[in-house]
């Protein structure tokens, strides 16, 4: 497309990756991200001073903040997403879901207006009585799972509306709740969607999201196993018809929930680009983020619409953290010392890691996404499992193992799981670690070790000094080369 | 050389020979005939057989790195990194050290930068093992930091809402 990629970040991000590969790089402030990528004035400023003509707000932060694309269309920009008004309808989960009610599509039985702080919990009973236990409480401008408390027993009720609206108010500045029935067993399929400002609305095949744990999704996959070609059809169309409702453009993913008898139910809609629009990519061959900038300059869509339901092979995503999956998925940030990525047919690996850099503690701690794609799903898992046995960190713990243990797990491999299915057995596995080494990898890593002594005389083994070092000489090395 | 190592917590006794080019290395009862070449300052290519003239040649690209949380080296072979440490070094010959790992206070320290949400325990409390003792906020998400074994809290080092760093000591327990 030959652009010039503007990049703007925080002061710990300063050798991030997205810093080193653009063509100019703007400091917007300090880590912290109220400070820094929540700053719409200084994210601005940094447009002009750069004189871009479009801004991309990425997933995260202020992506789905309707203040920010507003202030960016105020500004005579162009932003590559869809307009503030429809960010701030379909932010609002109540004002979502009556939208999908209006474009005649099935919605989770729930409260149909947000439940404000004066709403009396009396009140709050009687309409959580008509829709019935066992139900959520839910942030109306919730999201990742924040806000969300489950019910099943009318006693408990009260004190989940708070917990909830306490979480939802400092994560969202909204403490409004809505309650939802909870469905049994559901899985959460999601359908991507690209809509240009000629009216052309085209849906993509589903993405399956069910594996998440404790309300972020861990794994992805397209195309789901348990949607038949009717349902699909029925699916792809009545998200379609919820985005032309709003006259939505741009990209954006309509949520499901899909139950055991295969009904489907609106959950949500996200007016952005996902975290796992990658698995979409692999198996239609669309270049999502392109198609954003192209709509975003006004462009017709021509692509094929039965293309785009029709997906070729499979493709799976992990999101690989820096947590400790052996210690309760605990957070490990720290230095990147060492880090070597798998590669070859059908990988990919969509990534803000590098040898060197600090995974710092103020933001998400996602490293990369790793995507495996091939011509079936055992194919696809298969090698995933390969790639993730090449996937080399060292310095911090990674979620790495979890991903090899889970996928040789009988149930993923049949894919028989739900959204809270990871949950229940996290819980029963108590804490055991995913992947015992073999004894054969353990004389291995005996041999490598003392090896590494006898040939580094100095040291009996590495200090952490002694490898930034080792690191920072190589880095220069591999400069000069 | 010899070297008391530590793979997982379990204890083996690993004895290196250079014979020429290549190495002689024996982990307890095992032994291989290794050759090794430093691939960067932290991986190594290592070719392994036993010895035999016919037998098998493995080929093994390893990755050592300290871990930003223990300061143990982990080494990676396969898809789980493996912890390794030295609990003792000496020439061949002689007797290694009785370890004292298992005893003496267990100090629970911060394992990243965050702050200090809640501790729930106070000094003089009897803990149980994998009792949760502090809670401490980092990258946005509130962790429990436990005992790793049971024993009397005798120090707390730290108060709510306060911003700790990495390694900080927040309580130091007494086996009971």
């Amino acid at each position: 497309m030959e652009l010039s990629p503007v990049a703007v970040y925080s002061e710990c991000d300063r050798a991030a990756l997205h810093v080193r590969h653009a063509d100019e790089a703007y400091l917007i402030g300090p880590s912290a991200p109220r400070e820094s990528y929540l700053r719409i004035d200084r994210i601005l400023e940094a447009a002009e001073r750069s004189g871009a003509d479009a801004v991309h707000p990425g997933y995260g932060f202020l992506a789905e903040n309707e203040a920010f694309a507003a202030a960016v269309e105020q500004a005579g920009l162009t932003f590559i997403g869809p307009t503030s008004k429809a960010i701030a309808l379909m932010g609002s989960k109540t004002a979502a879901r009556a939208a999908a009610v209006r474009a005649g599509v099935p919605v989770v039985p729930g409260t149909e207006s947000p439940l404000g702080a004066d709403v009396p919990d009396a009140e709050i009973a009687r309409l959580a009585d008509t829709i019935g236990y066992p139900l959520l409480v839910k942030a109306v401008a919730g999201g990742g799972g924040k806000g969300m408390r489950t019910v099943t027993d009318r006693a408990d009720l009260a004190g989940a509306v708070r917990a909830a609206r306490s979480e939802a108010g400092a994560a969202f500045g909204d403490a409004a709740v809505y309650l939802e029935r909870r469905l049994t067993r559901p899985r959460h399929v999601e359908v991507q969607l690209l809509a240009d400002h000629h009216g052309t609305v085209l849906p993509f095949v589903e993405r399956e999201c069910s594996i998440q744990r404790r309300h972020q999704k861990v794994v992805e996959e397209s195309p789901s196993l348990a949607v038949t070609p009717a349902n699909r059809q029925a699916m792809t169309s009545a998200a379609a018809d919820v985005a032309r409702g709003v006259g939505y453009t741009n990209a954006g993913t309509i949520e499901f929930l899909l139950d055991e008898d295969g009904r489907f139910y609106f959950l949500e809609m996200n007016t952005r680009l996902q975290v796992e629009h990658p698995i979409t990519e692999m198996v239609t061959g669309v270049d999502l983020v392109q198609w954003q900038i192209r709509i975003a300059r006004g462009e017709r869509l021509t692509l094929d619409p039965a293309r785009l339901l029709t997906p070729v092979g499979h493709a799976i995503e992990c999101r690989i953290y820096a947590e400790d999956p052996d210690n309760g998925f605990l957070p490990s940030p720290g230095r990147i010392l060492a880090l070597r990525v798998p590669a070859g047919p059908g990988i990919r690996d969509d990534s803000g890691a590098a040898a060197g850099l600090d995974v710092p503690i103020d933001y998400d701690p996602m490293l990369s996404k790793l995507i495996a794609w091939a011509e079936s799903r055992p194919a696809a898992v298969a090698r995933m499992r390969r790639a993730l046995g090449e996937y080399v960190v060292g310095g911090i713990r990674t979620t790495v193992p979890f991903f090899a243990w889970l996928l040789e797990q009988p149930d993923f491999l049949a894919a028989r799981f739900h959204t809270t299915s990871l949950d229940e057995i996290l819980k029963s596995r108590n804490g055991r670690p995913f992947v015992e080494p073999s004894k054969d990898d353990e004389d291995v890593a005996a041999v490598a070790a003392a090896l590494q002594a006898v040939l580094s005389p100095s040291r009996g083994g590495l200090s952490t000094a002694d490898a930034v070092g080792a690191w920072k000489a190589q880095a220069r090395a591999e400069g000069l080369r | 050389m010899h070297y008391e190592v530590e793979i997982d917590g379990r204890r083996s006794q690993v004895v290196v020979h250079r014979t020429g080019d290549s190495f002689h290395v024996s982990v307890d009862d095992r032994s291989w005939r290794v050759e090794a070449v430093r691939v960067d300052a932290l991986t190594l290519s290592l070719r392994l057989s036993t010895g035999q003239e016919s037998g098998p040649i493995v080929s093994r690209e390893v990755t050592l790195a300290p871990d930003g949380m223990t300061g143990q080296t982990r080494v990676s072979v396969g898809a789980r990194p493996i912890q390794v440490s030295f609990s003792g070094r000496r020439r061949s010959g002689q007797q290694a050290s009785a370890s004292a790992a298992g005893s003496g206070p267990q100090r629970l320290t911060a394992p990243m930068p965050g702050k200090i949400a809640k501790i729930l325990v106070k000094a003089g409390d009897l803990v149980a093992a994998r009792q949760p003792i502090v809670v401490i906020e980092a990258m946005k998400m509130e962790n429990e930091l436990r005992a790793s074994r049971a024993g009397q809290v005798t120090d707390l080092h730290v108060r709510e809402g306060q911003l700790v760093d990495a390694g900080a000591v927040l309580a130091v327990i007494h086996a009971g």
